[in-house]
């Protein structure tokens, strides 16, 4: 709850600034129109694809999830950020398109088991009726959140997508395809030139969004979208002001749903299969935090989220990327938060120094345990072998205590103030270090997740409304 | 202050910029490498090992992958590096990990744990010409499709461990002739095929088969419910033998436990995915599996895979076939680097085809050796009875 | 008949548990309006720890103290331990976002479901572990209601569920920091002026509710055995759900909430189909949704003008 008093434009007064870097930031950003901001994200999206991605698959593959999951996060705008409907079962929608398309994409109709018959219609078409069946599904869905607010609506969506995920699992295996899903999927075909690569959905991709951000920033800047701000910030008010609410809301998860339909069909044919497992809590959960992390309620935030989230989950899956994510944050974090010069310098000469220390006393103690070498990647085993304590062989009990200390250390550090705050920083970085370089390198796919936890948790600390969000007064 | 907030614009930038730089760099810099002297590649696994809902399987044929690449990088000497890819059981999460597998270094790969994934990644790494060899993927489909043409497994399928199971309880009578057996599948494609192959066999011999489902994913009470509605409603007077040929042995144990707690007795038949003497011991109980239990086996193999996994705790069924495919993998690496050229994808590919491990050598009992299609062209089986204590027996399969 | 009973029972010990998760969520949701997605996973972290007491103590097989003394322990340290862990995440991840829009304390929760989880994960690794409570609370010593038995652990569940319930409601109602609690819940701005310490009832509120979560785990480790990093996921879930039907915000609504919720599940898993038992509960709690938008026992929401 807001302090009493305040509203939006009080709210906001810490975003505007007429100084130092930020101030100019905002004044370009006050002159520059919408349309040259899209034609900025499309360059960008062409240099990536023609240049920096030169026939290395990974790099289209990633190119293509973050444009995938842009998509998803525009979509979820629409219900979440413009018109205030916490819908947790938006992965229905975009399950519900991929599934739309495969079913009229492979032998779902014919005979299954033996691969053969079915309705295989060009992409032209399967992509409307696609969006068109998952468009009625949303308003469905619509018309039941009418009566329902807030916390309940997030509960039946919630069960609507976990009702999506068991019922495409479960039922009619023979046309659903059931747990082996529907693979062998056809292309996206126009005439005769079918898009045969990666890069190729990439392209169409990017094209879709474009478009996509076009018109949603119509629908935004139209009646339309000041409606669903209404209803969102108070929908009591926006009913006395003769806007029709409940058109309203149905529309937002109509269109929601559009969006969610089209990535699904992208989906779908890039994959060239679906699977019920496609479509689980997991998948949700991210495009939420792409959502969120970029700004909800911004079109501009919603892609730049599915830009970092998509990003942030490649680097945190291979061990040499991870380890300068994890030293660049832990430096960043530093130089932010760790107030005057003086104190920056101490602090980081006092963590060099403890380091160095430690290693040589325990070194001298007990030979075996130094003799490990640390588990990063690349040059930083090479730079660290001498700073940080890593026991010889792998043995977990020794990581395990120091990630538990470590966890402790770091709250203990956030409860603290002032000088005391700075003395404890030393040791906490250190023993995060050792905990890194002895343990958490060992289960790379695991710290990946840990890493993405507390990377949620710290950019909501740090900037609640996200990125490109701006701080808006609820009223609850 | 503004130096303060210039600067940290700057490092992050400069982090942004090194890593892609460094990123694009290390894979270069790696396939340079690999061309030393001594016989180095990398190969990577795909596992379930962090996220999803098998992460106790995922782990397991990691920590046996692990083993397998360190005893044979001593045996052949070769300098082998394991590169780990987490799939959590997602196919479309294995289209983007087997992506950067194939943009990577890699000259071959273990995994992925599922069918389904195989079933996504499978044209990947044929369009790549990458072998990749799996220790879990069962579905008959896969290798007879012909759309992953660089697929091996060195587990049987389905086709092959239904009916073995099926005959086996035929013949040895373990339901009283015309009884009822109950069936049920955790709603996964491991066991909904096998169900599917086992069914008719059975049907075929007089008995009357209750086919039942319940989600495999669910976990605590929600799946208390699903397990004591099974034993309460689906057990009856007239069902003597329960075949469970799900993917969980701690489900199994839970469901045995249920019955016990029920009153009920009856024999349960599970399948490989239960073979766990760590946590399916319901006495009486009879599992079917790929391989023998390494922990009692004589073979000098087992016994030396037995020592080295004791660090990473208790293991399962799925540990056993991916420590084989490894093995396999690194095999027909070393092979190459004998005949003195150095491994690419191409001729590992065809190092693997012309694999040979005879049965003494392999950690499953069996030879490994592929068809074409990329089967395992022996037909192995082992059965176990669990005793009064719990200790799982080997008995004959036949 | 046979059938009935059992169902029933089974419904009954689920449902308690569900209530008493629920009960956790419910009573956060009223003070801090916060849907904490990681308290199921609190709920994990007290199976863990039950867990680890038992081997502390021997193993299920071996033990070295008396089943009773071990059942108090395991639930003192359980409740205790997962209470300061939830004060702590308060502390660390959701004071900062008291004035956010609602929709940040979401992911940061969802952020702490992940720490938790795979903190577990790498601590212990991913195998399930299973409590085998069988070996020290043996089937054998069950009563029987028409052949259908009713062993030691059901009884525990069951009373100690109902013993806690019990006493929430007394504390809530009866007591001061009960008071205070609603208070807070009612407007948070007005409590602050009264003179109320928000943040310490906040934190005190937090650690009830983890803890009864905390002691939900170690019950559901003896009841239904085994236990891994993800059983929170699920369970959370049901409880949100049990926490939304009761009436989100109201403490007898997330008890029978649950208790509903635990019995849909068994009857339409014996009854119906165990294949679909999911969608059929679904079906039910939206039909109930649609039927009584704020729940059993929830307020219809005040619309301020």
């Amino acid at each position: 709850m807001a302090p009493i008093g305040v509203d939006e434009w009080v709210a906001r007064s810490g975003d505007r600034r007429d100084s130092g870097w930020r101030g100019g930031l905002s004044r370009i950003d006050a002159r520059v129109g919408w349309w040259p901001r899209l034609l900025v994200v499309g360059l960008l999206a062409f240099v990536y694809g023609e240049f920096v991605v030169g026939g290395n698959v990974n790099y289209a593959q990633t190119g293509f999830n973050v444009v995938l999951y842009a998509l998803l996060a525009l979509g979820l705008n629409i219900v979440v950020g413009w018109a205030g409907l916490l819908d947790l079962g938006y992965i229905a929608f975009f399950g519900a398109g991929a599934y739309g398309y495969a079913l009229f994409s492979s032998h779902a109709f014919g005979n299954l088991p033996l691969a053969s018959g079915g309705v295989q219609l060009p992409a032209v078409a399967s992509i409307p009726i696609a969006v068109a069946g998952v468009a009625i599904l949303g308003l469905l869905i619509g018309l039941v959140a009418l009566r329902l607010s807030g916390d309940y609506l997030a509960i039946v969506t919630l069960f609507v997508g976990q009702a999506f995920a068991e019922a495409v699992n479960n039922v009619a295996p023979g046309t659903l395809g059931g747990a082996n899903g529907l693979f062998g999927l056809q292309g996206f075909k126009v005439g005769s030139a079918e898009i045969g690569s990666t890069l190729g959905y990439y392209w169409f991709a990017v094209i879709a969004l474009l478009i996509l951000m076009a018109l949603l920033h119509l629908l935004d800047t139209s009646r339309t979208g000041r409606a669903w701000r209404a209803v969102r910030d108070d929908s009591l008010a926006a009913s006395a002001m003769t806007i029709p609410v409940n058109k309203v809301k149905v529309m937002a998860f109509t269109f929601g749903a559009i969006v969610a339909a089209l990535a699904g069909t992208i989906f779908a044919a890039q994959q060239s299969s679906v699977f019920a497992t496609n479509f689980n809590a997991q998948t949700l959960i991210l495009i939420y935090a792409c959502l969120v992390l970029g700004g909800a309620g911004s079109i501009a935030g919603a892609v730049l989220g599915g830009v970092v989230v998509t990003v942030a989950q490649q680097l945190l899956s291979s061990p040499i990327d991870s380890a300068y994510l994890f030293y660049g944050i832990l430096v960043i974090v530093l130089i932010a938060r760790v107030r005057p010069w003086r104190h920056l310098g101490a602090v980081v000469a006092a963590i060099v120094g403890l380091g160095f220390a430690a290693h040589a006393i325990v070194g001298a103690i007990s030979h075996s345990a130094v003799a490990g070498s640390p588990g990063s990647a690349g040059w930083f085993a090479g730079a660290l072998r001498h700073f940080a304590i890593v026991p010889r062989g792998e043995p977990l009990t020794y990581g395990n205590i120091l990630y538990v200390a470590a966890i402790i250390m770091v709250i203990a550090v956030v409860q603290l103030k002032g000088i005391r705050r700075l003395i404890a920083v030393v040791p906490t970085v250190y023993v995060g270090i050792c905990c890194w370089e002895a343990r958490l390198t060992l289960d790379p796919g695991i710290t990946a997740q840990i890493m993405i936890g507390a990377i949620l948790i710290v950019t909501m600390a740090a900037r609640p409304e996200g990125l490109l969000g701006s701080r808006r007064v609820e009223v609850i | 202050m503004r130096v303060r907030r210039i600067l940290s614009g700057a490092v992050g930038v400069m982090a942004l910029a090194s890593v892609t730089v460094f990123g694009v760099t290390t894979s270069s810099a790696h396939v340079a490498k690999v061309a030393a002297a001594q016989c180095k590649a990398s190969i990577a696994i795909e596992a379930p090992f962090a996220t999803g809902p098998a992460t106790q399987l995922g782990l397991e044929q990691l920590h046996f992958a692990q083993l397998a690449v360190a005893m044979a990088n001593k045996a052949n000497g070769t300098s082998i590096t394991l590169g780990k890819d987490d799939t959590g059981l997602n196919p479309s999460l294995a289209t983007t990990r087997t992506n950067s597998i194939i943009a990577s270094s890699a000259v071959a790969a273990v995994g992925p744990a599922g069918s389904q994934e195989v079933e996504a990644v499978g044209p990947l790494y044929a369009k790549a010409g990458m072998a990749f060899v799996s220790g879990s993927a069962t579905l008959p489909a896969l290798a007879t499709s012909g759309a992953n043409k660089t697929f091996f497994r060195v587990v049987p399928d389905d086709d092959i461990q239904g009916p073995n199971d099926a005959n086996y309880i035929i013949k040895h009578k373990l339901a009283p002739a015309g009884s009822t057996i109950l069936i049920v599948d955790d709603q996964e494609a491991y066991s909904e095929g096998l169900v599917a192959v086992m069914t008719p066999i059975l049907k075929a011999a007089g008995f009357t088969v209750n086919h039942q489902s319940y989600n495999g994913t669910d976990t605590g009470a929600t799946l208390q419910s699903d397990l004591s509605a099974l034993a309460t409603s689906q057990v009856n007077s007239s069902t003597h033998l329960v075949i469970v040929p799900w993917q969980s042995a701690g489900n199994a144990q839970q469901f045995g436990q249920t019955l016990q707690q029920q009153g009920k007795t009856v024999t349960l038949f599970g399948t490989d995915g239960t073979d766990s003497p760590g946590q399916f011991v319901i006495p009486g109980t009879y599992v079917s599996n790929f391989g023998p239990d390494i922990s009692t086996s004589k073979s000098a193999v087992d016994k030396a895979i037995v020592k080295g996994i004791k660090k990473y705790g208790p293991y399962g069924a799925f540990g056993v076939p991916t420590w084989e495919a490894t093995t396999v993998v690194m095999n027909a690496i070393s092979s190459v680097c004998k005949a003195g050229k150095t491994p690419s994808r191409s001729n590992v590919l065809a190092a693997v085809r012309k694999t040979n491990i005879s049965a003494t050598q392999s950690a499953m009992g069996v030879p490994i050796k592929f068809k074409a299609d990329g089967d395992l062209v022996a037909k192995a089986g082992y059965l176990f009875h669990i005793s009064s204590k719990g200790t799982y027996v080997e008995i004959s399969d036949k | 008949m046979h059938i009935f009973i059992q169902t029933l029972v089974t419904g009954i010990v689920t449902g308690c548990l569900y209530a008493l998760i629920a009960l956790g969520y419910s009573m956060v949701y009223g003070v801090l309006k916060l849907l904490n997605f990681a308290h199921g996973d609190l709920y994990m972290v007290g199976a863990f720890i039950g867990y680890f007491a038992i081997q502390w103590f021997g193993g299920a097989a071996a033990l070295i103290i008396p089943v009773p003394l071990l059942v108090i322990f395991m639930m003192l340290v359980a409740g205790l331990g997962v209470g300061a862990l939830g004060v702590a995440i308060e502390r660390f991840a959701y004071r900062p976002l008291r004035n956010a829009p609602r929709i940040a304390p979401l992911i940061t929760a969802l952020g702490v479901s992940f720490i938790l989880e795979d903190s577990v994960l790498l601590l212990f690794g991913g195998f399930t572990r299973n409590y085998n409570a069988p070996a020290f609370l043996p089937f054998t010593e069950s009563i029987h209601i028409d052949g259908v038995p009713i062993d030691s652990v059901q009884i525990i569940v069951v009373c100690v569920s109902l013993a806690m319930m019990v006493g929430l409601r007394e504390l809530v109602n009866r007591t001061l920091f009960g008071k205070s609690m609603r208070a807070v819940a009612s407007d948070r701005e007005a409590a602050e002026m009264l003179g109320i310490n928000v943040d310490r009832t906040i934190a005190m509120t937090f650690f009830i509710g983890s803890a009864m979560a905390g002691v939900a785990g170690v019950m559901s480790g003896l009841a239904f055995g085994q236990i891994s990093n993800i059983i929170g996921f699920l369970a959370g879930l049901k409880a949100f759900t049990a926490a939304v039907v009761g009436g989100i915000g109201s403490i007898p609504g997330a008890m029978i909430g649950g208790l509903f919720i635990g019995l849909c599940e068994s009857f339409s898993s014996s009854y119906v189909s165990s294949q679909y038992s999911d969608l059929i509960v679904f079906g039910i709690l939206i039909a109930t949704m649609l039927v009584r938008p704020q729940g059993v026992f929830g307020q219809p929401p005040l619309q301020k003008v």
